[in-house]
């Protein structure tokens, strides 16, 4: 396996118990090293079982996920997680929580890197005490203290007011710039992620439904707009498309130079990824090229 | 030393931002030849950007030939941009003007009226 | 148990007791609490509380049958009230280990989600497992040793000097005083990490742990009798059963020599019928020199089962997070 692959999962699914439903089920991807990728999708689209699967945590039901070039157990020790739920031990202060994690994780513990994600906080303060925001903070401190080599983030951002955010998000780019790590982060809301990630996987229903560089998935894609009468979209992929009026707009990937008179856009991540959610019948470019 | 500020809802590309603020600050002389620009690191953690946008404006402006990367020590200033440094006697032209402009009663939007309408006059063709 | 100094020391390997240790601070300081209580008064028992209750027997015993005696009853009472209140908590022991320290030891950070925190450090969860089971088991293993050991001395010097004093078969007595009820320990915490790790639930791994650790006991206690061979005395039908300790079978002797169980008459004439055809009784018991014999053996039962109750606790550990060790794949 080349070490340039982060992430590769092949014909990967996750079933929970044995009638339960199938979490995640046929996902393929490659997630070359250095990006930093979106996971993004609906509330329950897999998410986080996706990230589970690649922290170790899971054992996937079908299909195989290389972690670094490995396999996720022995990946361990170079990946980094942070839960949605941002999971401590409550009756630890925060000195002690980030001295456990140099305990666990000796010989590769930074802990400038993490004492620098919780400077504002009071080192003596039970983590029982503290707020969500700061809570966030505690776990990125001990996920980003271990130096990973991929950092994988399950909805980071949620409990952070903007200005932390900010900060959060600047801390993790420079780690990125300075280190190379991969960083991999699930969020529902684009928005949040759209600047800093230039990675995409869309997630929906347990399939992944989009994956690819983000530059190369907007330049794929044209958003089209002109009468509805006789209009012929002919050899294109319409992902999605609507009439309104005597309008029709949609979103294409155009399969060579437009035929008509279309007036065309290129269309933002944002209208990118709810297109895609929207049309469901739309294949994966990734996988077409692949194929 | 330059501070990019990222507008999320301005339309214009991330990267292409930063090419943009880095000619101004050279028009304006904010920074010469021999400045070196900011890490990628410093640029990211105080933009919360992508490191390889800031990767791809200093690419572009290595391209135009404005900066040169020197490996391991960072990137920098090759050459300047116009003549307008922030000191110079155009600029305490211009800003007699201004000041003369709004003595004579104009609001805001009149004079940038006037001044774009000058401007366009001046420099039509060029690329801007 | 003293507070963790803040200092982390440049070591290669994780070290994981000393957090062990300080996540479950209050837990050890009650725990310690307790085997202090328990051990001390198991220690008076065999020092001034038993110097009293047998010199109160002494003084009851010199009275012989005469109408008014004076004896120190308290003392005798006393005695006999902490002796039992010492069996019992060794006999409950095991559960409160299944509870506490198993069940509440997975189970907690299972639900809670930190066992996830803890997998994602640059230990695996099999190591995370192992030091959850090892460091407790070899806590509970040498905390009851004593107290179990205490327990015996008291109870032997207790013999030919209290006249009420315990038989050694006496099922809580022989729960209590010997390395049964240290497996019994060791099985209940295995049963409770168990439960927490295939619940994932605090209050219900809780229940299924001490659930299961009933069962254990239950089984040793039927198992018991028959781990050592048993002795068999015969004896004639005008005298009664012959031999005194732990009765297994016990019964009536055909003119064939087959044992059969005493018939069921009620009447004079009928038990006369019934007695008829027997020519003698037998009893098959173990007599206390069997006592250790049963408690080795009883002790290698129960710890043949906490052994497949750690196994099953990897096993769930497995499925959950797949292949435990790196090189499993």
């Amino acid at each position: 396996m080349s070490s340039d692959t982060a992430l590769r999962a092949d014909a990967l699914g996750k079933r929970f118990g044995r009638r339960g439903g199938w979490a995640l089920r046929d996902c393929a991807f490659r997630l070359p090293t250095g990006r930093v990728c979106a996971v993004v999708g609906p509330n329950g689209a897999g998410k986080s079982t996706l990230l589970s699967l690649a922290a170790g945590l899971t054992a996937p039901t079908e299909g195989g996920l290389t972690v670094l070039g490995t396999s996720p157990a022995k990946a361990r020790p170079r990946v980094g997680h942070v839960a949605q739920d941002k999971p401590l031990y409550p009756q630890l202060t925060v000195a002690e929580t980030l001295l456990m994690g140099a305990d666990l994780n000796a010989g590769r513990w930074d802990a400038a890197v993490a004492g620098h994600v919780v400077k504002d906080l009071d080192p003596r303060a039970r983590v029982r005490t503290l707020s969500g925001g700061q809570r966030t903070r505690v776990a990125l401190a001990l996920a980003l203290g271990k130096r990973p080599e991929l950092l994988l983030l399950d909805e980071p951002m949620a409990d952070l007011d903007p200005l932390a955010r900010h900060e959060l998000m600047g801390t993790l780019m420079g780690q990125a710039a300075r280190h190379g790590t991969t960083i991999v982060l699930s969020s529902h809301v684009i928005a949040e992620l759209e600047d800093s990630c230039d990675h995409l996987l869309l997630v929906a229903g347990g399939r992944i439904r989009l994956a690819g560089e983000i530059d190369e998935l907007l330049d794929a894609h044209l958003r089209v707009s002109g009468a509805a009468a006789g209009a012929d979209l002919g050899p294109h992929t319409v992902v999605e498309s609507r009439v309104t009026g005597r309008q029709l707009t949609a979103l294409i990937r155009p399969a060579g130079p437009l035929a008509g008179d279309w007036r065309t856009t290129a269309p933002s991540l944002e209208e990118l990824v709810l297109a895609h959610l929207r049309g469901p019948g739309a294949p994966n470019p990734t996988e077409e090229r692949a194929a | 030393m330059v501070d990019y500020r990222i507008d999320r809802h301005s339309g214009v590309a991330t990267y292409v931002q930063i090419v943009q603020q880095t000619k101004q600050a050279l028009r304006l002389g904010l920074l010469r030849p021999g400045d070196r620009l900011p890490t990628a690191r410093e640029v990211v953690e105080a933009t919360a950007i992508n490191p390889n946008t800031v990767l791809k404006a200093y690419r572009e402006l290595e391209r135009e030939g404005l900066v040169e990367a020197r490996r391991g020590l960072g990137t920098f200033v090759r050459r300047s941009l116009g003549a307008a440094p922030a000191d110079s006697p155009l600029r305490a032209e211009l800003e007699e003007w201004a000041d003369r402009a709004r003595g004579a009663g104009l609001e805001r939007d009149d004079v940038a009226a006037l001044f774009t309408a000058v401007l366009d006059k001046h420099f039509q063709g060029d690329p801007s | 148990m003293s507070a963790v100094p803040l200092t982390a020391a440049p070591v290669d390997r994780p070290r994981q007791t000393r957090w062990l240790l300080r996540l479950h601070r209050p837990a050890l300081y009650t725990w310690a609490a307790l085997w202090l209580l328990l051990a001390a008064l198991l220690v008076a028992l065999d020092g001034p509380l038993l110097d009293a209750a047998a010199q109160g027997w002494r003084q009851f015993r010199d009275c012989g049958m005469t109408e008014r005696c004076d004896y120190d009853q308290g003392a005798i009472l006393r005695y006999k009230d902490c002796y039992d209140y010492a069996t019992v908590a060794l006999n409950v022991l095991p559960f409160l280990v299944a509870a506490w320290a198993g069940a509440a030891l997975t189970g907690r950070e299972l639900e809670s989600g930190t066992a996830r925190l803890a997998w994602t450090q640059a230990t695996s969860p099999a190591r995370w497992l192992a030091v959850r089971l090892a460091v407790p088991a070899l806590g509970v293993a040498v905390c009851t040793g004593l107290l179990s050991w205490l327990h015996h001395r008291a109870w032997a010097a207790g013999q030919g000097r209290i006249d009420s004093a315990k038989e050694w078969y006496d099922r809580f007595t022989l729960h209590a005083g010997g390395p049964v009820v240290v497996a019994l320990a060791l099985a209940g915490l295995a049963a409770g990490a168990l439960a927490g790790l295939l619940l994932r639930r605090t209050l219900l791994a809780l229940v299924v742990g001490v659930l299961v650790t009933g069962v254990v006991r239950g089984l040793a206690e039927l198992a018991l009798p028959h781990l050592w061979p048993p002795v068999t005395r015969l004896s004639t039908l005008d005298q009664g059963f012959l031999g005194d300790g732990l009765v297994v079978d016990q019964g009536m002797v055909t003119r064939s020599g087959a044992h059969v169980p005493p018939p069921s008459c009620d009447s004079t004439a009928s038990c006369e019928a019934a007695y008829a055809h027997f020519t003698g009784r037998y009893n098959t018991y173990h007599p206390v020199s069997h006592l250790w014999g049963l408690q080795l053996t009883t002790t290698a039962l129960v710890l043949a089962v906490a052994g497949l109750l750690v196994a099953g606790c990897f096993l769930a550990l497995r499925r959950q997070t797949g292949p435990l060790r790196p090189a499993d794949d």
